[in-house]
């Protein structure tokens, strides 16, 4: 029988593969937030005793990597009404293509770090590292300032997966100094989108390269 | 009581938000004072925390702590006659950012736990974005962008780093709180794997805020379209607050016995830093850019020092304050420029020396000091890290180092000539105010000062920061 975790991780990649294909922001966003929603129930179904205090806390991450970050971004767009593509420097379909090989080769070093949880939850540590590399793979192959911030929140996802998952230390209280940083950086990127568009009338970071030497 | 240090100046950051400017530069000022003397407090009593997990009195963190309160004491003061003369749109967001900054930045020196850590460094960077943002110009706008961006994505991969090392001792097998003062106690229970890639993690993260190549895009822009005061705070404290970071994980990596392999990496960055800004200063045209190439040469060197160890880290240790002192100063020196000349390319400064003396002054011994000229302090830190390279016999890093070093002060010497001396047509629009130039004077005072007399307690605590590197004499 496939555990619960798979299933829910097995989501999270598809979200990945279709932030990678899509051509219009609002489906890019939509896709983030499902992945925020999913990766912030996962705890639940890993087996660790959860307090009273760990559900309100993992309820809390839920709300805001699913809805409150989400919107924000999504607060900024509508504001500015921008024009709603992606601008690739890499194609969708080079995109795809490349989305699917970076799972492949996740799956495939993941069994050669030998940690505890992966023989139990086979898909955890090739969702994290496609998380990491696919929010990197976002920040540089969209010219799009809101496709580069959704790109930092995807890679900030899988350091969550990393730390929920192989490490149960942090105090609720630190996880949430962490999340609560994580909501304020994403509100000043929303803000400077909004500046920029007010400043360029576009959000193509072409426009953002005066300074340099 | 520790807490109360950053807690003070956040309090009267979101009350600045909401006050006319007046009061809010009096209250800038008043706040600098009260953190001066708390942190003076702190130094001579050492108090326990009222969170011990979270929050510590260490060391490196009150040496840090106190050069953050003496600057921005300081700089307060000069911000005051600067915002009367500069025009600053929304002065209130200015100034509450400025105190929010000075509370994360306090943080970031308290903080003992490695996550509360990150937590305070990504917090500054949140806290200082509305300064860089102050002109509210297109190229102010994408210097914040950039600030933004790269320094969170950056300061992720050091919380990637932070976790890697909690992973490092739930293989270890070991169970103590997530501090650096319990991890450097526990090292070498942990596993030297998941170490030494939370360290490298922790390194390219934390690096990024601090100025090291080629992570150091983002600094000459943000520190050039930031107002000067501003300026003068990010280059002199908040480099040093990331330094900090890299600093505490490169002790646990020394009590683990993975000195070697840290004190590598480190030198590699240092090296690459230095020999960047070489590269790079020769074709500055603008005098701010100049100043931050300039950081992360120092950068470059404190984090060479520190890789080789011994004498070179206490020589680092030195350098980073005496930097923290004179680079500020420097900055504070361009503000004036600026409003005197209204241009920010070298080409349309001159004649300082004749103009602005009293500027001159401060900008000129700032160069002589930041340059590595005796009887600054930074001369004798370079010195020890040299010494120190040779008795390890790193003899290709250290010619390499001393190479850049020449380089970079031919070339930052022939810009100040230029700003000083040449004879252009250029005409000043406002006279400079010596309310303007005395915290310069002031210090360069403290850090010619240091170099001739180092306070026993101070000295001590220095030694002591730098003992698991196997600092000191």
């Amino acid at each position: 029988m496939i555990h619960p975790v798979d299933t829910l991780l097995a989501l999270v990649l598809l979200s990945v593969l279709i932030s990678f294909g899509s051509s219009r922001l609002p489906t890019l966003i939509k896709a983030l937030a499902f992945q925020g929603v999913v990766v912030s129930i996962v705890p639940f179904f890993m087996g660790h005793n959860l307090t009273v205090g760990g559900v309100i806390f993992t309820l809390v991450t839920m709300v805001i990597r699913g809805i409150g970050i989400p919107l924000c971004i999504y607060l900024a767009i509508k504001k500015v009404a921008i024009k709603r593509e992606v601008e690739p420097i890499i194609g969708y379909n080079a995109s795809l293509l490349a989305g699917l090989l970076l799972i492949v080769a996740a799956a495939f070093v993941s069994p050669k770090f030998n940690l505890p949880q992966t023989s139990v939850h086979a898909l955890l540590l090739p969702t994290a590292i496609t998380l990491l590399v696919a929010g990197m793979f976002l920040l540089m192959a969209r010219r799009n300032a809101i496709a580069m911030v959704l790109g930092y929140i995807m890679m900030e996802n899988g350091i969550y997966v990393v730390g929920t998952s192989f490490s149960m230390r942090a105090h609720h209280i630190v996880e949430f100094g962490i999340l609560l940083d994580v909501l304020a950086g994403v509100m000043i990127m929303a803000i400077i989108l909004q500046n920029i568009k007010q400043t360029f009338d576009d959000v193509d970071t072409a426009h953002l390269r005066t300074l340099k030497e | 009581m520790v807490e109360f240090v950053f807690i003070a100046p956040m309090l009267t950051g979101i009350i600045a938000f909401f006050i006319p400017p007046t009061a809010g530069r009096l209250l800038l000022v008043l706040t600098g004072a009260i953190h001066l003397a708390m942190s003076l407090m702190l130094w001579v009593l050492r108090p326990e925390a009222l969170f011990p997990v979270y929050f510590a009195v260490t060391p490196e963190g009150l040496l840090s702590l106190l050069v953050i309160s003496l600057l921005f004491f300081l700089i307060s003061i000069y911000t005051t006659a600067y915002l009367k003369t500069a025009e600053i749109r929304s002065e209130n967001i200015f100034t509450g950012s400025m105190l929010l900054f000075l509370s994360t930045m306090t943080m970031v020196t308290l903080s003992d736990h490695i996550m509360v850590m990150w937590i305070a460094i990504e917090a500054t960077t949140l806290a200082s974005a509305p300064l860089i943002y102050t002109h509210r110009s297109a190229a102010s706008l994408e210097a914040t962008w950039k600030y933004v961006l790269i320094c969170s994505v950056g300061i992720a991969l050091a919380l990637l780093g932070s976790v890697f090392i909690t992973l490092s001792m739930d293989v270890g097998g070991v169970d103590v709180p997530v501090a650096f003062s319990s991890l450097t106690d526990v090292a070498r229970q942990l596993d030297p794997l998941w170490l030494k890639t939370g360290f490298v993690f922790i390194l390219v993260g934390y690096g990024t805020k601090m100025g090291l190549a080629p992570m150091h895009t983002w600094l000459p822009d943000a520190h050039s379209e930031a107002p000067s005061p501003a300026s003068a705070l990010l280059s002199g404290v908040l480099l040093n607050c990331a330094y900090l970071g890299i600093f505490k994980t490169n002790k646990v990596m020394h009590a683990a016995g993975l000195g070697d392999f840290s004190g590598t990496i480190l030198m590699t960055f240092g090296l690459v830093s230095i020999l960047a800004a070489a590269t790079f200063i020769l074709k500055q045209t603008e005098y701010k850019r100049l100043l931050a190439y300039s950081s992360i040469e120092n950068m470059g060197i404190i984090a060479f020092g520190t890789g080789i160890g011994g004498l070179g880290a206490y020589g680092a240790v030195l350098c980073l304050i005496h930097h923290s002192l004179i680079k500020s100063s420097l900055f504070l020196c361009s503000g004036n420029i600026l409003l005197g000349y209204g241009d920010r390319l070298i080409a349309g400064t001159g004649q300082l020396a004749r103009r602005m003396p009293k500027t001159f002054v401060a900008f000129f011994s700032g160069f002589a000091g930041i340059s590595g000229f005796p009887p600054f302090g930074i001369f004798i830190g370079e010195l020890f890290i040299i010494m120190a390279a040779f008795r390890t016999g790193h003899y290709l890093a250290v010619g390499l180092f001393i190479l850049s070093l020449c380089v970079i002060f031919a070339g930052f010497a022939r810009h100040v000539m230029k700003i000083s001396f040449d004879d252009v047509g250029t005409t000043i629009q406002i006279e400079e105010k010596s309310i303007m130039v005395w915290p310069q004077y002031a210090l360069l005072t403290t850090s010619l000062v240091l170099c001739f007399w180092i306070p026993e307690t101070l000295y001590q605590t220095i030694v002591q920061a730098v003992a698991t590197m196997g600092g000191g004499f």
